[in-house]
C-alpha cells in the first residue's frame, strides 16, 4: 500500500487554532513607561477638568429632564429656584416636553422599522384564565346604543360613506378565530381568545381614497370615570390595518363581545399596545394625514407598535 | 535751607536705600528663579506609569453612572403602574405591591405621619402617577445606555482590555484566596497583624475578573429583556428566550438587582483601594505597575 503524504490531522489543527486563539487572548504583561511630573500633571487637569464639566453638564440635564413632581420630592427647598436658573439658560419647561417627544418619535420610528405585516404575533394555545379588562378608568356603556348601531366608514376610493350594521359585518365577512397576547402599556399582559373579520378584509371591500395612510378609530359611546360620554379615538397606519392578525372583533372567549369588551365590534391589534384595541369602535376614516389619538395628547407615544 | 552735610547724609541714605531695595530684588529673583528651577526639575522628574484604562472605556464608565440613575429611578415608576412582584391582596394594598409594604415600612422608620403607600416610588423613582413622563425617559435613558455600552466595547477592543477580562482556569483558587483575603482584612487590621495580599498576576484579582466580565454581559442581559418586552410582537424570538412577557419583566427586574447590588461594593472597594484608583478611572494612568515599590 502506498504511503500517503500525511498533514496534521484534524485533532492537531483544532488544537493548534484553539492555542492559537489562547495566546491571542491572553492577557499581555503590564507595558509601564516612562513619563514626568509635569506631563502627568497637565494631562490630569485636563482630564478632571473635562470630567468636572461633564459632571455640571450632567447635573443640569437632570434636572431639567426630571418630572416636576419628582423635583418637588427630592429638592422641596429650592426646586423652584433651581427651576428659574435653568430657564434662564434655556432648558425650559416647554424645551423638555419637545425634546422628550422627539424621543417618542424616535422610539416609533424604530419601531416602524421594525414592523412587517408579513411577520405573525404569537400566538397560544389558549387563552390565559380569568377576566382582566382595563377600561381607562371610565364606564362601560349601557346597551342602549346597540339597536342603532353602525360602524360608519368614510375616505372611501368611492367618495361615498359606508354604514354597516354587525350583522352585515358578521355574514359578509370570513370569521378569523386567534388566541394572542394584550399587553398593556402599564405593563400587565394577557392572553386572550378573539374572534372577527380581518382589518384587511374590510379594507378590501372598502378601498380608501388613494393616499389615505392612515385609519382614524372612534368610538362615540365611550363614557369617562365620571360616566359622561368622552369620546375614545387612535389612530392606526394602514400598513397594521394590513396585518393578517389585526381583527375587528366580533367575539370575545368564544361568545360575542360583552359591553365590557367592547360590544358589538372593537379593534384587537396584538402587534401594537392594549390602548390601541379601541372597543365599541363606531367609526372608521380613512385619512391622508395622521390622525389625532387619545393617549398621545395624554403624553404617550403615537405609533405603540410592539 | 538744609546744611550741605544734611543733604549728603540723605543722599547717602537714599543710596542705601536703593542698594538695599537692589539686593532684596535680586534676592527675590533668584529665589523665584530656585522656585522655578525647582518646580521645571520636579516637573522634569520621571515617573512611571502604566496606561489602565482606554478613553473610550473611561467616558463609558462615568456615563454609566448617571444613566443607570436614571433607568432605575424611570424603571421604578413604570413598574408603580403594573407590578410584576405581588402577594394576595391585603388592606391598602389590593394589588399586593411588596414596594407598597416596603415604602410603608421606610416611611415608619423615617417618622412619616399618616399613610404612605407610595413612600418607596417617591423617593426611589420618578414617582408614582407618573407612567408617560418615566416611559419617554426611560427609553432615552436606554438608548443612551445602549450607545454607552456600544462605546464601553469599542474601548475594550481598542485598547485592548478585553483581555484582562477572560476568566481562566486559575480563578476558582485564586477567587477563595481572595475571599479568604476579604474575610481576614478587618480583623487582622484590629490585631494589628500583618495580612499579605494574595500574589496577582495580571491586572485585576479573579473576584474582580469575574464581576467585571460578568456585569457586561448582565448589561447585555438588561437591553435584550428590555426590547423583549419593548417589542414582543415584532421580535417574538426574543420574547421567548424569556419564555414569555413576564419572563423577560422578571428578568429584567434581576438584572437591576444585580447591577444596583455591584455598584456598592464597586465604590466601597475603589475608594479603599486608594486615590491612585478613582484617578485612574478619570486620567487613564495609575503609577502602581507590576514591581512599583508600594504596590
Amino acid at each position: 500500500m502506498p504511503e500517503r503524504a500525511k498533514g496534521p490531522s484534524l485533532g492537531a489543527r483544532l488544537g493548534d487554532a484553539l492555542r492559537r486563539a489562547a495566546k491571542a487572548a491572553a492577557e499581555r504583561p503590564e507595558a509601564s513607561r516612562e513619563s514626568t511630573r509635569g506631563a502627568l500633571a497637565k494631562r490630569s487637569r485636563r482630564d478632571f477638568l473635562l470630567f468636572g464639566l461633564g459632571v455640571v453638564a450632567t447635573g443640569a440635564f437632570a434636572w431639567w429632564l426630571l418630572p416636576e413632581r419628582a423635583k418637588r420630592t427630592w429638592l422641596p427647598g429650592a426646586a423652584d429656584r433651581l427651576d428659574t436658573l435653568a430657564g434662564r439658560v434655556g432648558l425650559t419647561r416647554m424645551q423638555r416636553e419637545a425634546q422628550l417627544d422627539r424621543v417618542l418619535t424616535f422610539d416609533d420610528d424604530v419601531a416602524e422599522a421594525l414592523f412587517s405585516k408579513e411577520r405573525r404575533v404569537r400566538t397560544y394555545d389558549r387563552p390565559d384564565p380569568g377576566p382582566l379588562m382595563n377600561n381607562y378608568h371610565g364606564r362601560t356603556p349601557g346597551p342602549d346604543f346597540l339597536p342603532d348601531w353602525r360602524l360608519n366608514l368614510t375616505g372611501l376610493a368611492s367618495g361615498k360613506s359606508e354604514s354597516l350594521t354587525i350583522d352585515e359585518l358578521r355574514s359578509r365577512f370570513a370569521r378569523h378565530d386567534m388566541n394572542t397576547r394584550l399587553v398593556c402599556v402599564e405593563g400587565w399582559s394577557h392572553v386572550v381568545a378573539w374572534g372577527g373579520l380581518r382589518f384587511a378584509d374590510l379594507l378590501a371591500a372598502y378601498p380608501p381614497a388613494p393616499g389615505m395612510r392612515w385609519a382614524a378609530l372612534r368610538s362615540n359611546v365611550s363614557l369617562d370615570g365620571a360616566g359622561n360620554p368622552e369620546p375614545y379615538y387612535v389612530s392606526i397606519d394602514l400598513e397594521t390595518a394590513r396585518h393578517p392578525q389585526a381583527l375587528l372583533a366580533t367575539h370575545h372567549a368564544g361568545a360575542p363581545l360583552t359591553l365590557a369588551h367592547g360590544a358589538p365590534l372593537r379593534l384587537v391589534v396584538p402587534m401594537k399596545l392594549g390602548l390601541k384595541n379601541i372597543k365599541a369602535v363606531t367609526d372608521i376614516a380613512y385619512t391622508a394625514a395622521e390622525p389625532a389619538d387619545y393617549w398621545n395628547e395624554r403624553g404617550y407615544s403615537k405609533y405603540d407598535g410592539l | 535751607m538744609p546744611s550741605e552735610r544734611e543733604t549728603e547724609d540723605q543722599e547717602a541714605m537714599r543710596r542705601a536705600a536703593a542698594a538695599a531695595r537692589a539686593e532684596r530684588a535680586a534676592r527675590a529673583r533668584a529665589a523665584a528663579e530656585a522656585a522655578r528651577a525647582a518646580r521645571a526639575a520636579r516637573a522634569a522628574e520621571p515617573v512611571r506609569v502604566v496606561d489602565k484604562h482606554d478613553g473610550l472605556v473611561r467616558t463609558a464608565h462615568w456615563m454609566h453612572v448617571p444613566l443607570l440613575f436614571g433607568l432605575i429611578a424611570t424603571g421604578l415608576a413604570i413598574y408603580w403602574a403594573a407590578p410584576v412582584f405581588r402577594h394576595a391582596p391585603s388592606p391598602g394594598n389590593p394589588r399586593g405591591d411588596y414596594f407598597v409594604d416596603i415604602g410603608r415600612g421606610l416611611a415608619a422608620l423615617f417618622g412619616q405621619n399618616g399613610d404612605m403607600p407610595y413612600w418607596f416610588y417617591e423617593h426611589f423613582s420618578v414617582g408614582p402617577m407618573q407612567l408617560a413622563n418615566a416611559l419617554r425617559l426611560h427609553w432615552l435613558f436606554a438608548y443612551l445606555y445602549m450607545a454607552c455600552g456600544a462605546i464601553y466595547v469599542a474601548g475594550l477592543v481598542r485598547g485592548g482590555g478585553w483581555r484582562a477580562l477572560l476568566p481562566r482556569a486559575s480563578d476558582p483558587a485564586e477567587a477563595l484566596a481572595m475571599m479568604r483575603y476579604y474575610l481576614g482584612v478587618i480583623p487582622h487590621a484590629l490585631a494589628r497583624k500583618p495580612w499579605p495580599h494574595p500574589p496577582i498576576a495580571g491586572k485585576y484579582n479573579a473576584l474582580q475578573r469575574g464581576a467585571y466580565f460578568t456585569m457586561p454581559l448582565v448589561g447585555a442581559l438588561v437591553v435584550l429583556s428590555g426590547w423583549a418586552m419593548h417589542k414582543p410582537a415584532m421580535l417574538g424570538w426574543l420574547e421567548r428566550l424569556f419564555v414569555n412577557y413576564d419572563g423577560a419583566r422578571i428578568v429584567h427586574f434581576t438584572c437591576l438587582v444585580i447591577l444596583g447590588g455591584f455598584t456598592i461594593p464597586h465604590v466601597i472597594l475603589a475608594v479603599a483601594d486608594g486615590w491612585d484608583t478613582v484617578r485612574g478611572m478619570v486620567t487613564g494612568w495609575s503609577t502602581r505597575w507590576k514591581g512599583a515599590p508600594h504596590a
